[in-house]
Parts: C-alpha cells; sequence; structure tokens
C-alpha cells in the first residue's frame, strides 16, 4: 500500500477522520482503501475524486446522503486554512502570524469541536439508568438512547427465537436409521435412502398493541419495539386496537421508524381514543383468527386493561385466541408497579385464558420477554 | 476489440473502459454506478448493491459478467438457506452406491474412503464453485437480506478468507478470487461487518431521461412519444403513495405491452385496460383507477382538450 506522505494521501486520512467526528464508520480498512482507489482515478477531476471516496468510504443510504454536503465542508474549509493569505472575517482564528491558531481551530473544528471522554462516559452511565427507568418518565432528550437499546434488545430476542429451533446446521442429511428400516424388504441392500432435515423454525408471533389514550405513554416505546422487532424477525404479524382494530404490519416494513410513524399517523385515527378492547379482539378473531393463530403462534398483547367494551366479547375471543394459539402473553404497563392488582373487570376476565402476565414498563422487563417466548 | 484486452491485462481497467463495456451490453448507467463497479474490480472489493425492487440491482451482475467474458455464478438467498445450499455437499446416494459395488473387491477401507470422498462425489454448490471455477467469475448473492443473519456471518468468514474446509478433504483456497455482487431489497438492515467488506452501491428510480434512454434501448420498436408518455406517466406515478411502487422492470413491460397492441399515444382507456402491468396490488390498482385523470393529467399526458 501506499508509504510516502504525499500531501494528497495525508488529506484523505485527515477528511476520513473528519467523517468519523459526523458518525461516518469509517475505519482504518476504508481509509486505505480510499488511497488505493484514488492510484485508479483522476484526481484532478474534482467530480471523479468526490464520487471515488463516495464509492469506497459511504457504507450505508444514510451516509450517501451526508456525503455530498461533509465532502464539500471539509475541502472548502481545507483551502481556507492552508492558504493563510485568505482573511476571513467569521474566522479570527485563522488570521496569518498566529500559526499555530490556526492548526489547533483546524483541528479543534475537524474534530467536531468536543471533548470525548466526558461524552463517552455520560452515554455510559445514562445506559445504566435507562434499563431501569420507567418508559412513562423518559424525558425526551433520552429517547434516542432508549431507541438505540431497544432495537439491540429486538436483535437477541429475534436470535434467541431462531436458535432454539435450529437442531443441526446441515440440511438433507441421510436418516441412517430409517433407511435401514426402510430397506428391510430388500435384504438389507440400501436402495433407498431416508433423509432427516433439521426442524425449521416455525415459531410465529402475533402482536396486539393498545393504543388508546391510557397507554399513550408506552406506546411510542411499544411501537418502536415493534418496529425494531419487525425487522430482524420475519414472521411476525402486528396489529394496533383502541375502538377498532388495524393491522399495521406492512407499515412497520420501512427502512426506518420515521418514515413508519409518519404514515402511521396517516392512517390512524383512532388512536388515543377510548378502548374496546372486547370488540377489537373479536374482530382479529373474526378476520385474521383462522388465518393466523395455530399452535405454533404465540399472541402477545400489550394492555393496560382499561376497558370500556363488552366484557362477553371479550371473554369469548380470549378463549378462541388461547384454544387455538401456542401461548397468550398480556404484557401490561401498570404491572410494574407493586401495589398493581389486575382489578379492572376485562383484566380479571382475561386473566382467565393467559398463559403469562408480566409487566413491560423498563426496558428490563422487556429483557424478560425472552424468558416467555 | 476492447474486451478481450481486458481479459489478458485484468489490471488495466479504466473508468471510460467500464462505462463503454457497461452500455456495450446494453446496461444504462450513471456516473456512480460505473464509479462502483470500476472500484469494486480494481480493488478487487465485493459491492453491495442496494435500492427498490425493480431497478435492475441483479442485471449488473449479469452485465459484468457478459462484459468481463466470464461466467455468472448465482446464489439466491432465502429463509433457512445454510452452508449446505451455499457451500458443498456429499453425494450419498452415490456413495452408498459405490461402496456397494466394491464391497467385494479388495481394496483396504482406506483406499475406498479415499474415493467415496473424492471430487466426483462431491457436489459443489455455488460458493464452492465459484472458488474453485477456472477463471475469474462474477459471483452473485442475490437478495441477501432475506438470509437469515447466522448465514451472513458464515458468509463474512468466506468474503474475508476465499477459503473453504471440508473435513474430509482438507482446506481449499480459491484459484481466483471472484467478482462478488450482493443485493438487498432492504427488506432488514444488513450487519455493519458485512457493509465493511463492501463497497457500497445505492440505485434508485431512475429520473425521466434515464428511463426514457432505458425503454429506447430495451423496445425499440416502441413509438416515440408512446415511450415518452409511458416513462412521464411512471414518474408521476411514483409520486404517489403506493403499496408497491412498479421498478423499471415494470416499464419495459408495459411498453412491450403497449407498442405490440399499436399504440402511438397514451390514452385513458389503454392505460385502464393495461394497469395490471404496472401495479400488482388490488389497492394500488383501486386507487390509480380513481385519481387516473388527474395522473394523466400531470404527466402532461392528456390535455383537455382531448377530453372534448
Amino acid at each position: 500500500m501506499i508509504t510516502r506522505q504525499t500531501s494528497m494521501s495525508a488529506n484523505v486520512v485527515q477528511f476520513c477522520r473528519f467523517l468519523r467526528t459526523h458518525h461516518f464508520a469509517t475505519s482504518v480498512e476504508e481509509e486505505a482503501a480510499a488511497l488505493a482507489a484514488l492510484l485508479f482515478v483522476d484526481c484532478s477531476n474534482r467530480q471523479t475524486f468526490r464520487l471515488a471516496l463516495r464509492t469506497v468510504i459511504c457504507k450505508s443510504r444514510k451516509e450517501l446522503q451526508e456525503f455530498d454536503k461533509l465532502f464539500d465542508e471539509y475541502w472548502n474549509e481545507l483551502s481556507k486554512a492552508i492558504d493563510s493569505k485568505v482573511k476571513t472575517k467569521a474566522a479570527p482564528a485563522l488570521r496569518p502570524g498566529s500559526k499555530d491558531a490556526s492548526f489547533n481551530a483546524l483541528k479543534s473544528w475537524l474534530n467536531g469541536n468536543r471533548s470525548y471522554e466526558i461524552e463517552q462516559t455520560a452515554s455510559f452511565s445514562s445506559q445504566e439508568s435507562l434499563s431501569q427507568k420507567d418508559f412513562a418518565t423518559v424525558p425526551s432528550d433520552e429517547v434516542d438512547e432508549l431507541m438505540r437499546s431497544i432495537k439491540a434488545l429486538s436483535k437477541r430476542l429475534a436470535a434467541h427465537l431462531t436458535r432454539r429451533y435450529e437442531k443441526s446446521g446441515k440440511n438433507n442429511f441421510p436418516d441412517l436409521r430409517k433407511t435401514l428400516r426402510k430397506n428391510m424388504r430388500h435384504g438389507g441392500e440400501l436402495i433407498e435412502i431416508a433423509f432427516r432435515k433439521p426442524k425449521r423454525n416455525r415459531l410465529k408471533v402475533v402482536v396486539l398493541c393498545d393504543v388508546s389514550k391510557s397507554m399513550d405513554l408506552y406506546a411510542t416505546f411499544l411501537l418502536q419495539f415493534m418496529f425494531a422487532f419487525q425487522q430482524v424477525y420475519r414472521k411476525i404479524e402486528t396489529f394496533t386496537f383502541s375502538t377498532s382494530l388495524q393491522h399495521i404490519t406492512p407499515l412497520l416494513k420501512q427502512p426506518d421508524f420515521s418514515t413508519t410513524l409518519v404514515s402511521m399517523n396517516n392512517v390512524s385515527d383512532s388512536w388515543s381514543g377510548g378502548t374496546r378492547i372486547g370488540e377489537s379482539l373479536n374482530k382479529f378473531v373474526e378476520e385474521h383468527g383462522k388465518r393466523l393463530l395455530d399452535k405454533r403462534t404465540i399472541v402477545i398483547i400489550l394492555s393496560d386493561g382499561w376497558d370500556t367494551g363488552k366484557i362477553d366479547l371479550l371473554e369469548k375471543s380470549m378463549k378462541y385466541i388461547q384454544k387455538s394459539g401456542k401461548k397468550v402473553i398480556w404484557l401490561n404497563p401498570l404491572a410494574g408497579y407493586t401495589h398493581y392488582r389486575p382489578a379492572t373487570a376485562a383484566m380479571q376476565t382475561a386473566m382467565k385464558y393467559v398463559d403469562v402476565f408480566a409487566p413491560v414498563h423498563n426496558l428490563d422487563s422487556l429483557r424478560q420477554l425472552t424468558k416467555w417466548l | 476489440m476492447i474486451s478481450t484486452d481486458l481479459n489478458s491485462t485484468n489490471e488495466n481497467y479504466n473508468l471510460e473502459v467500464i462505462r463503454s463495456m457497461l452500455s456495450e451490453q446494453g446496461y444504462i448507467t450513471d456516473a456512480s454506478v460505473s464509479m462502483s463497479v470500476f472500484l469494486s474490480l480494481q480493488l478487487n472489493k465485493p459491492l453491495l448493491i442496494e435500492g427498490p425492487a425493480g431497478v435492475g440491482k441483479t442485471e449488473i451482475a449479469k452485465v459484468m459478467a457478459k462484459a468481463l467474458h466470464t461466467d455468472l455464478i448465482r446464489l439466491q438467498c432465502y429463509e433457512g438457506l445454510d452452508s449446505t445450499h451455499a457451500l458443498y455437499e456429499w453425494n450419498y446416494q452415490r456413495q452408498l452406491l459405490h461402496l456397494k459395488m466394491v464391497e467385494h473387491s479388495m481394496q483396504s477401507v482406506y483406499e475406498k474412503e479415499k474415493i467415496i470422498f473424492g471430487d466426483e462425489f462431491l457436489m459443489k454448490r455455488p460458493l464452492l464453485q465459484a472458488i474453485t471455477h477456472h477463471q475469474k467469475p462474477v459471483l452473485l448473492i442475490d437478495e441477501i437480506d432475506r438470509s437469515d443473519e447466522e448465514f451472513e456471518s458464515f458468509l463474512l468468514e468466506v468474503l474475508s478468507d476465499w477459503q473453504i474446509t471440508i473435513p474430509e478433504i482438507g482446506t481449499i483456497k480459491a484459484i481466483h478470487i471472484p467478482q462478488v455482487i450482493l443485493t438487498s431489497n432492504r427488506t432488514r438492515e444488513l450487519s455493519e461487518a458485512l457493509r465493511r467488506r463492501c463497497l457500497y452501491l445505492y440505485i434508485d428510480y431512475p429520473d425521466f431521461a434515464k428511463e426514457w434512454t432505458i425503454v429506447k434501448n430495451k423496445v425499440p420498436a416502441i413509438d416515440a412519444k408512446l415511450g415518452e408518455q409511458i416513462c412521464r406517466f411512471m414518474q408521476t406515478l411514483r409520486q404517489m403513495k403506493l403499496e408497491k411502487l412498479p421498478g423499471i422492470a415494470e416499464t419495459l413491460d408495459w411498453a412491450m405491452a403497449l407498442s405490440s397492441l399499436h399504440l402511438n399515444h397514451l390514452d385513458k382507456t389503454a392505460v385502464e385496460q393495461t394497469l395490471g402491468v404496472v401495479l400488482k396490488d388490488w389497492r394500488d390498482t383501486r386507487q390509480v383507477q380513481m385519481s387516473l385523470s388527474e395522473l394523466l393529467e400531470t404527466a402532461g399526458v392528456h390535455s383537455k382538450i382531448d377530453n372534448l
């Protein structure tokens, strides 16, 4: 690779560092690749130069979109800093005579003007506390942090789901025992061969999430959880309900969460309304029950059990869901409080048909989900 | 010929040559596509292509193989794909039959084993095929986002070491390191580790000019006015909020369908009757049918005067 330090290669390395301060995942490997790539293209042409760097360095669509802006920012700023004769009023630190000052200014600008150590410890501690924090009390500036944790968690959950049923990594292995048995009639000559296959993971998940007014504080996080879960585990169908039922699986299959939120807002008119759990579940059973529920399906219901609907409908639907599903898990955000008792009529009725009743009010409780699945 | 030169001197690609190679094969590119292809050839790095369905991701691999005069080896990913379908498998039936046949011969166990674990009993799957190919092939790993994460990490190992270990034989090293293209529809995010191994290219729906050039190239028989109108209409269609946006493949199908009907311009009835070529979801069809006149108007296809 390149060993000679020309000003061009030094600049490219510095540019990569600059990108790193803007949350690009640019490693030494990309720096090396970028330098190698420049050997093959015409660097005097700025367009080609930019394109080559962009091709090598960007690793996702988000980075692609940001690259051009940062590229301009860096190279423009650099030309200013190098040519110390250029006096700009906006940047007094670049005044000629104080070479050190201009260097320091450039350096600190390159580093994004922030001190790393402080930021790192801060983020670490916040993660510690977040996992215990009730979703309802998360301040808005910690939401990002929480979202990241939820994403990581759902990835682990999905991996857990797949691993359990994976018996062997190899497919189409001959099954000796069956083969011998099958060929007894041929006098032990092996003519037909029986194969065995690893059991495929057929576990399906159906999520029914309450988005009524009383769930408002939790819905965003639960949605994020459902979104992240949908991204990593495919056999999952998601519904939201308040006064009526809505199938949101297609909405969750978007590349990023913000798009999902936007399209969700467009379709959901019943958000933050009242709750009619019985009617909603009944609609689910009638319209989707036959298709979605079988003995390999786990049904997760996220609701606080505050209900204004018909109890007998709820009972009927819950009975059906439990009978035809593999397991019914009711996650209740209120159950995290020590003095909580499932006292509402709806909750008491539903409890009879629930296999697992668990709290879901913070990250820790989401993590506990692994135990039930 | 440019391309024959390329085979002998592998090192001498140049950006212009790549561009003309791609367009010679009928692939309409823009600067970022040819740069990506060029650098992935030069740096010997896999190329990860993302983008919506039907914008010609897979096509790049096919065109590349043709342009480089080499073979395309394709591995289609699906959920549950595992290493035996990607790498190799022993032909058990044949092994058993063979053993039966040599049952009474005087060969020692060692000799017999050596034969049944030989090359002819090994069924090569795409990855093994690719690294043992007699010339540098193009390896297309299609829709990697559909495979599960276990396979993704397994693939990482192969992509970095270029060797495959078969317990009965030993380690097989790549004769020629294949040119790898991975495609993904972004149904799930790929791991950072995999991204870092690859060059990244995002292909979006084409703009009008590019789409029109593609249509002209692929459906040469088409009436100029009709073709232009089709492309305009498609551009407008993609602005709508549909369940499934039509890609270039749909545009081409539609252009072919309409041109075989010998139409020379787009009108409302023609669109209504052939909408099924473009839209594959009943909700989309309904939505478009309801706003068809508006759509045609924004696309500039149908002026109000025609209606009178």
